[in-house]
C-alpha cells in the first residue's frame, strides 16, 4: 500500500515539474525571441551602416544631389526638434498629470479627459501632422518651421508623457503628503516641494519612450517642418529644417539614385538610432542624479 | 477642567452616508495631555483629524457642529485650514520624515510658511533638541534622514512639528510602529513637551494611556462614552462599558 501511494506521490510531482518546465521554457522563448529580434534588426543596420560613417558623414551637407556627403543638417534638425519637442510636452505633460492626480476630483468630466487622452494616444501620427499643418503652419502662420514642428510632436508625445507622469505622481506615498499638508504648508506647494521632486524620476522614465519617438516620427514633421534639402542651417525656430528620418524616406523612396545612395540610407538609420538612443542615455543619467537620496 | 483651549460643541461626522463621530462635546484643556482610547474603528482617529481638518483631503466627508479653537470655529467658511494646521501640528502613526537630509526636514516648514525668517540654524537646533534627538543627530544634519531608525524618525518628526511652533500637538498612535525603547523615549518627550504644548494623543496601548496622560476619553463605535481624569477612568470609572475596555473584557 505504502509503496502505492509513494509511485503516485512520484508521479504527481513528475507531472508538476513537467508543468513547471513547460511553462517557464514558454515564457523564457518569448523573452529570447524579443531580445532575438531587436538583436536582429540592431546588427542588420550596423552591418550595413558602419561602411557610410565617417568624420565627414556626420559633420558635413549632403552634396550631389544628396548622394554624397554628409547628413550634419538633418542631425542637427532633429536634435531640435526633439529638444522642441521636449519643451512643449513635457511642461504641458506633467500640468496635466498634477491637475489630474493632485486637483481634479473624480467625477464625469474627468472622465471624459482621461478618455481623450488615451484615444490621443491612439491617434495615427500622420494625423498630427496634418493637424500641424492646418493648425500651426497655416492658421497661426508659423509656416513650415522647428517651431510648428516641435508643436505638433510635443503634442504627439502628451499622452505617453501624461500617463507616465500620472503614474508616477501616484506612487509618491500619500504619508508625504499628509506629513507637509500637516505642517501648514499649502497645497501648491506641497506639489511642487514633495511630490513633484519625488515623482521626477519616474516622470523621466516614462517620458523617455515619448522623447524615443519624437525622434524617430516622420509622418508629424513631414508636413510642419522638414525640408526636402537645405544645405544652410536654421537661423531661427521660424526656418525649416532637415531631420533623419524624413531623409531616410525620401532618400528611400523619392531620391534622385535609390539604388546607389543604399549605404548612405543605413547609414543615416544608424545615426538616427544612435541619437535617439543619446538622448534617453542623457535622461536616465539625469534622473539617476534625481534618484541618489530619494529612498522610502 | 476650566480654560479648554479647545471645544467641540454636538459634533457629528460622516464618511459619505456613514457617520463616523456621533453628538460628541467635549473640550481639551491647555497644557495638558489628553489620551483618545477606544477599540479600533470607534473613531478616534478620525476625531483627532478632525481637529487639524485633515479629514478636508479625504472626498465625500461632512462635518456637523462646532469645533471651537481659541474661540473661533474652525469649520467656518473664512477659516484657511491651511492657518489651522499651522497652529496645530500632527505627529503620524508611522514615522514619515522627507527623503531630505535631517536639516531640511526640520526647515522645511517654517521656510515655505514665512515662519524661518530668523535664524534657520538656530531653529533647528532648538526643535532638535525639545525633541531629544539633538544629541544623536547633530553630527550628520546633512544625512538623509532616511537614514535614521524608526524611532529617531520619530522624533525628527515631532521636532519637524515642532518647528512650527504650533500651540497644540496631535499625535495619531506615534508609537504603535515603534519598539519598547523607542517608546519610552517619546513617552518621556510627551511628559516634558507638555510644559509648553497641549498634546492630544491617539493610543491603542491602555497602560500608555495611563502613563501619560492627564486626562482620558473613552471612544465607542463614534460616542463618547467617558471623558475624565485619567486617575479617575483607570481606577474607577463611572461607565460599566468603560471599565470592560479597560480591564480588557472587550477591545
Amino acid at each position: 500500500m505504502e509503496d502505492v501511494m509513494k509511485s503516485f506521490k512520484n508521479n504527481s510531482m513528475k507531472w508538476r515539474y513537467l508543468k513547471q518546465a513547460l511553462f517557464f521554457g514558454t515564457v523564457r522563448l518569448s523573452a529570447l525571441i524579443i531580445v532575438l529580434a531587436l538583436g536582429g534588426i540592431l546588427f542588420y543596420i550596423i552591418v550595413n551602416g558602419i561602411g557610410a560613417i565617417s568624420w565627414d558623414f556626420i559633420t558635413k551637407p549632403p552634396t550631389d544631389s544628396m548622394t554624397k556627403g554628409g547628413i550634419m543638417p538633418a542631425i542637427l534638425g532633429t536634435i531640435y526638434l526633439t529638444i522642441g519637442a521636449i519643451a512643449v510636452g513635457l511642461p504641458l505633460g506633467i500640468a496635466s498629470a498634477i491637475y489630474l492626480t493632485e486637483y481634479a476630483k473624480e467625477g464625469r468630466i474627468i472622465r471624459f479627459i482621461k478618455v481623450g487622452i488615451n484615444c490621443l494616444a491612439g491617434v495615427p501620427s500622420v494625423v498630427f501632422g496634418l493637424f500641424g499643418l492646418g493648425f500651426f503652419v497655416i492658421f497661426m502662420k508659423f509656416g513650415s518651421s522647428i517651431l510648428s514642428g516641435s508643436l505638433t510632436l510635443g503634442f504627439l508625445i502628451l499622452p505617453t508623457i501624461i500617463g507616465a507622469s500620472e503614474e508616477a505622481l501616484k506612487s509618491v506615498p500619500q504619508t508625504f503628503r499628509e506629513a507637509s499638508l500637516a505642517l501648514g504648508v499649502s497645497k501648491w506647494q506641497t506639489t511642487y516641494r514633495i511630490v513633484l521632486p519625488n515623482a521626477m524620476p519616474g516622470i523621466l522614465t516614462g517620458s523617455i519612450l515619448g522623447i524615443g519617438r519624437a525622434a524617430g516620427e516622420t509622418a508629424p514633421i513631414m508636413f510642419t517642418a522638414a525640408a526636402y534639402f537645405t544645405a544652410k542651417l536654421p537661423g531661427s525656430i521660424f526656418d525649416e529644417v532637415m531631420a533623419l528620418p524624413y531623409h531616410i524616406y525620401v532618400l528611400a523612396t523619392a531620391g534622385t539614385n535609390i539604388e546607389a545612395t543604399r549605404p548612405i540610407q543605413f547609414g543615416t538609420v544608424l545615426v538616427l538610432v544612435a541619437v535617439v538612443l543619446g538622448i534617453d542615455l542623457f535622461a536616465i543619467i539625469i534622473r539617476s542624479y534625481m534618484r541618489r537620496n530619494k529612498r522610502w | 477642567m476650566d480654560s479648554g483651549i479647545m471645544k467641540l460643541h454636538k459634533v457629528n461626522f460622516y464618511y459619505g452616508q456613514c457617520r463616523a463621530l456621533t453628538n460628541i462635546s467635549m473640550k481639551f484643556v491647555k497644557n495638558k495631555v489628553t489620551a483618545l482610547i477606544g477599540p479600533s474603528g470607534c473613531g478616534k482617529s478620525t476625531l483627532l483629524r478632525l481637529l487639524n481638518r485633515m479629514n478636508d483631503l479625504i472626498s465625500g466627508t461632512r462635518v456637523e457642529g462646532e469645533i471651537l479653537f481659541e474661540d473661533k470655529n474652525i469649520y467656518a467658511p473664512d477659516i484657511d485650514p491651511v492657518e489651522i494646521r499651522r497652529k496645530i501640528g500632527m505627529v503620524f502613526q508611522k514615522p514619515n520624515p522627507f527623503p531630505k537630509t535631517i536639516y531640511n526636514n526640520i526647515s522645511y516648514g517654517p521656510k515655505l510658511t514665512g515662519l524661518g525668517t530668523g535664524n534657520m540654524d538656530a531653529l533647528v537646533e532648538q526643535s532638535l533638541k525639545q525633541a531629544v534627538l539633538w544629541d544623536e543627530v547633530k553630527d550628520i544634519l546633512n544625512k538623509s534622514a532616511m537614514n535614521l531608525s524608526g524611532g529617531q524618525q520619530q522624533r525628527l518628526c515631532i521636532a519637524r512639528a515642532l518647528a512650527m511652533k504650533p500651540d497644540i500637538l496631535l499625535m495619531d498612535e506615534p508609537t504603535s510602529a515603534l519598539d519598547p525603547i523607542s517608546t519610552a523615549k517619546i513617552e518621556e518627550l510627551i511628559e516634558e513637551l507638555k510644559k509648553n504644548y497641549t498634546i492630544i494623543i491617539v493610543t491603542h496601548n491602555m497602560q500608555q494611556a495611563a502613563r501619560i496622560s492627564d486626562e482620558t476619553a473613552f471612544f465607542y463605535i463614534g460616542n463618547l462614552v467617558e471623558y475624565n481624569k485619567t486617575d479617575k477612568i483607570f481606577t474607577n470609572p463611572d461607565i460599566k462599558q468603560t471599565e470592560d475596555y479597560i480591564t480588557g473584557r472587550f477591545g
